[in-house]
C-alpha cells in the first residue's frame, strides 16, 4: 500500500515538474506575443489596455529591417539549397564506400555543431579575409553553408541508412545504370529525410545570431543580426512584431516537417523489416 | 568444347579473395541451358560470392565467366540481363506492384505498350492478377516473393539466380512456394541458379547439386548421386543425416566388397573397391537404410551387417519415427517411415542390419 502511495506522490512531483518546465518555456514566448500586440507607445505593464497592429507596421515601413529579412530570405534559400546538394553529396559517397577514418570524417563533417559557432565566426572572418574576401553576402554565405550543412549531412545519412542496400542492387541487376538506381530508387526513398534536413537547415540559417554577426558588412546583414543592433540603439516593440513572425515561421515548417515525417512512417511500414 | 557452346554460365578456376582469404577459390562449374543448380553449402562456403559474381557485384580475381560464351569481365550488372532474385525480396517500396514488375522492361528500353502486356503476363503467371496497384508493404511475404519473381522473369533473363528462395518463409508457406517456384521455372524454362544452405530447397527445386566449402566445390552432382554417393565426409555429414563408423579396411572380398573393421573392433562388410592400405577410412550409413529389429525375432536377412545395441530414444517426428541405439560403435540412428505406429520401444534390446551396398567408405577427415 505504501509503495503505491510513493508511487502516486512521484507522479504528482513528476507532473507538477512538467508542468513547470513547459511555463518556464512557454511565459516569455507568450509575453513576447502578446507585447507585439501592445498599442502603447511604450514599455508598459502587462496585460496591455488594447490591442493593434502597430508594431508590425512599424517593422514593414522600416528599411533597416525589411532589408535585413531580404538578406535573411535570400541567405537561407540559397545557402540551404547548396548545403543539401552538398549534405546529400557527401552523405551518399560516405554511406557507400568504406575507408579508413570514415568515422572521424563524419564526425569532422558535423564539427559546425559543437565548435561554438562565435569561433566559427572569428575564424571564417580571418580565413575569408586572407582570402580577400570581403564582399558581405558572400562571406554570409559561406558561414551559412557550414553552419547548415551539418543538418542536411546528417539528416541524409539517417535516411540512407534506412534504405536496405539490395534495392539499388536490384535496380542495377534489372538494368538501370548507377545513375539512374540513385534517381529511381536511393534518392525518393531517402527524401523525406533530406527535405526534413533541409527544413532544419532553413531554421537554423534564419536564426543564426552569432556567426552572421561576424560576417555582416554595413549593407549586408541579416534580419536577426538587424533586430539585436537596432535593440542596442533604441529600444522598440518592433522586436516583438519580429519575433512572432519569426516564430509563425518556425510554427509553419514544424508542422510540414511533422507532416512528411510521419508520412514517411506510413510509407516505410513493413517495408524495411531486415 | 561441346559443353561450352551448349552452356548459358562457365565458370572456369574462379578466385575471388577478400584480403587474406579466398572466399571463392578455383572454382570451376558450368549450367546448361533450362538447367537448374543449386550451390549448396554452409555459410561462408563462398556460395554468396559466387552469386555476386555471376551478377556482376564482385569482379573475380582470376578465372573466367562466360554467360552465353560472352566475357563477364569488367561487365556492371546493367549489363549482363542476369535475373536475381533477392533473399529478402528487394522490391521497391514506394513503387505499385506493376511498377516494379514493369521496372527491368523500362530500363531495357521495351516500348510501352509491350511492357504493359508484360507485366499482364506475368502478374498471371504468378498468379497475382488485380495487385496492380497495391504496394510492396500491403503484401504477405509469400505475395512480395511472387512479384520480387514476377520482376525477375518479367525481363526474360539468360540466367536466374535465386538467393536463398525459401528462406524468409515459414514452414508451410516454404512447401507450397517451393512447388511453385518449380512449377513456373519449369513453365518459363529458364536457365537458373539457386544458392542456399538448406538441403531441402536444394534437393527439391534442382537437377543438379553443387556443394560448396570454404570457398572449393566439394561435389557435383543430381540429387540422388550426392546423397546415396557422398565423395567427401564433408558432404555426407553436411547432406542428410549420417551414421559414422570409423577403423580400416581389412581384406578386400572382391567383387567390390571389402571388409572394414572398426577402431572398436566390430567387423562390416562395405561397398568399396579401394585397395586394403592401413589408412584410417570412414563409413557412412543413412539412417533411413538401416532397420531395427527385435534381438529376440531373429536376424535380418543373411549377408547383412548386423550391429546389437538397445534403444535408448524413440522420437515420433508423425511421419516417421526416430530410434536412437546405443551400440559398441556409438549412438545409431535409425529413421523409419511411421506405418503402425513405433516397432521398439525404449530400452528394448535390438538388432540393427544394413546393407553392405548401402554402405560409402571415405577417407577420414576431421568430420
Amino acid at each position: 500500500m505504501s509503495g503505491r502511495l510513493v508511487d502516486n506522490v512521484l507522479r504528482l512531483v513528476g507532473l507538477v515538474a512538467i508542468g513547470t518546465i513547459i511555463c518556464f518555456l512557454l511565459t516569455p514566448i507568450v509575453v513576447t506575443a502578446i507585447m507585439a500586440f501592445d498599442s502603447r507607445g511604450y514599455l508598459g505593464p502587462l496585460p496591455p489596455p488594447s490591442l493593434s497592429l502597430r508594431w508590425f507596421q512599424r517593422f514593414f515601413s522600416d528599411d533597416y529591417f525589411l532589408r535585413g529579412l531580404g538578406v535573411s530570405a535570400q541567405l537561407a534559400l540559397l545557402s540551404v539549397t547548396i548545403s543539401v546538394c552538398v549534405g546529400v553529396a557527401t552523405a551518399f559517397a560516405v554511406e557507400r564506400m568504406s575507408f579508413a577514418g570514415k568515422e572521424a570524417l563524419i564526425s569532422l563533417f558535423l564539427s559546425p555543431l559543437v565548435v561554438p559557432p562565435v569561433v566559427t565566426g572569428f575564424a571564417l572572418l580571418l580565413f575569408l579575409s586572407h582570402l580577400g574576401i570581403i564582399d558581405g553576402f558572400t562571406r554570409l554565405l559561406c558561414g551559412h553553408i557550414i553552419i547548415t550543412a551539418p543538418y542536411t549531412i546528417r539528416a541524409t545519412l539517417t535516411g540512407l541508412a534506412g534504405i536496405d542496400r539490395s534495392l539499388t542492387e536490384a535496380a542495377l541487376i534489372l538494368g538501370a545504370t548507377e545513375r539512374k538506381a540513385f534517381w529511381d530508387v536511393t534518392f525518393p526513398l531517402a527524401r523525406t529525410s533530406i527535405v526534413s534536413g533541409a527544413i532544419f537547415a532553413f531554421a537554423v540559417s534564419m536564426d543564426d545570431v552569432a556567426v552572421s554577426i561576424m560576417l555582416t558588412d554595413a549593407k549586408t546583414y541579416t534580419l536577426p543580426v538587424a533586430l539585436i543592433s537596432s535593440m542596442r540603439a533604441n529600444f522598440d516593440l518592433s522586436i516583438a512584431a519580429a519575433s512572432v513572425m519569426l516564430m509563425t515561421l518556425t510554427a509553419i515548417l514544424i508542422l510540414i516537417l511533422e507532416k512528411s515525417v510521419s508520412l514517411n512512417r506510413v510509407i516505410g511500414q513493413g517495408v524495411f523489416r531486415s | 568444347m561441346q559443353a561450352t557452346q551448349q552452356a548459358v554460365i562457365e565458370f572456369r578456376n574462379v578466385v575471388k579473395r577478400f584480403g587474406a582469404v579466398a572466399a571463392v577459390d578455383h572454382v570451376t562449374f558450368s549450367v546448361g541451358a533450362g538447367e537448374t543448380v543449386s550451390l549448396l553449402g554452409p555459410s561462408g562456403c563462398g556460395k554468396t560470392t559466387t552469386l555476386r559474381l555471376v551478377s556482376g557485384f564482385e569482379e573475380p580475381d582470376e578465372g573466367a565467366i562466360e554467360i552465353a560464351g560472352e566475357s563477364m569481365v569488367g561487365k556492371r550488372p546493367y549489363e549482363r540481363n542476369v535475373g536475381l532474385l533477392f533473399q529478402h525480396y528487394a522490391l521497391f517500396p514506394h513503387m505499385t506492384v506493376a511498377e516494379n514488375v514493369a521496372y527491368g522492361l523500362k530500363h531495357r528500353c521495351w516500348p510501352k505498350a509491350e511492357i504493359g502486356d508484360r507485366v499482364r503476363e506475368m502478374l498471371r503467371l504468378v498468379r497475382l492478377q488485380g495487385f496492380e496497384n497495391r504496394r510492396p508493404g500491403q503484401m504477405s511475404g509469400g505475395q512480395q516473393q511472387r512479384v520480387a519473381l514476377a520482376r525477375v522473369l518479367a525481363t526474360k533473363p539468360k540466367l536466374v539466380l535465386l538467393d536463398e528462395p525459401l528462406s524468409a518463409l515459414d514452414a508451410k508457406l516454404r512447401e507450397e512456394l517451393g512447388l511453385e517456384l518449380k512449377q513456373i521455372l519449369t513453365a518459363v524454362g529458364s536457365t537458373t541458379i539457386v544458392v542456399t544452405h538448406d538441403q531441402d530447397e536444394a534437393m527439391s527445386l534442382a537437377d543438379r547439386i553443387i556443394v560448396m566449402n570454404r570457398g572449393r566445390i566439394e561435389q557435383q552432382g543430381t540429387p540422388d548421386e550426392i546423397y546415396m554417393q557422398p565423395r567427401t565426409a564433408f558432404v555426407a555429414s553436411f547432406i542428410g543425416r549420417t551414421n559414422w563408423f570409423h577403423g580400416k579396411i581389412v581384406e578386400a572380398a572382391g567383387d567390390g566388397f571389402s571388409r572394414f573393421a572398426t577402431d572398436s573392433g566390430t567387423a562390416l562388410a562395405i561397398r568399396n573397391s579401394s585397395p586394403v592400405d592401413g589408412k584410417k577410412w570412414s563409413v557412412c550409413i543413412r539412417p533411413e537404410r538401416v532397420t531395427v529389429t527385435r534381438s529376440q525375432d531373429g536376424s535380418g536377412k543373411p549377408g547383412d551387417n548386423q550391429l546389437h545395441g538397445d534403444v535408448v530414444d524413440v522420437v515420433n517426428m508423425g511421419a516417421e519415427f526416430h530410434y536412437i541405439v546405443e551400440s559398441p560403435e556409438g549412438r545409431i540412428m535409425v529413421v523409419e517411415p511411421n506405418r503402425a505406429g513405433a516397432r521398439v520401444q525404449k530400452g528394448e534390446r535390438v538388432t540393427l542390419h544394413f546393407r553392405a551396398e548401402d554402405c560409402v567408405v571415405l577417407a577420414r577427415d576431421g568430420v
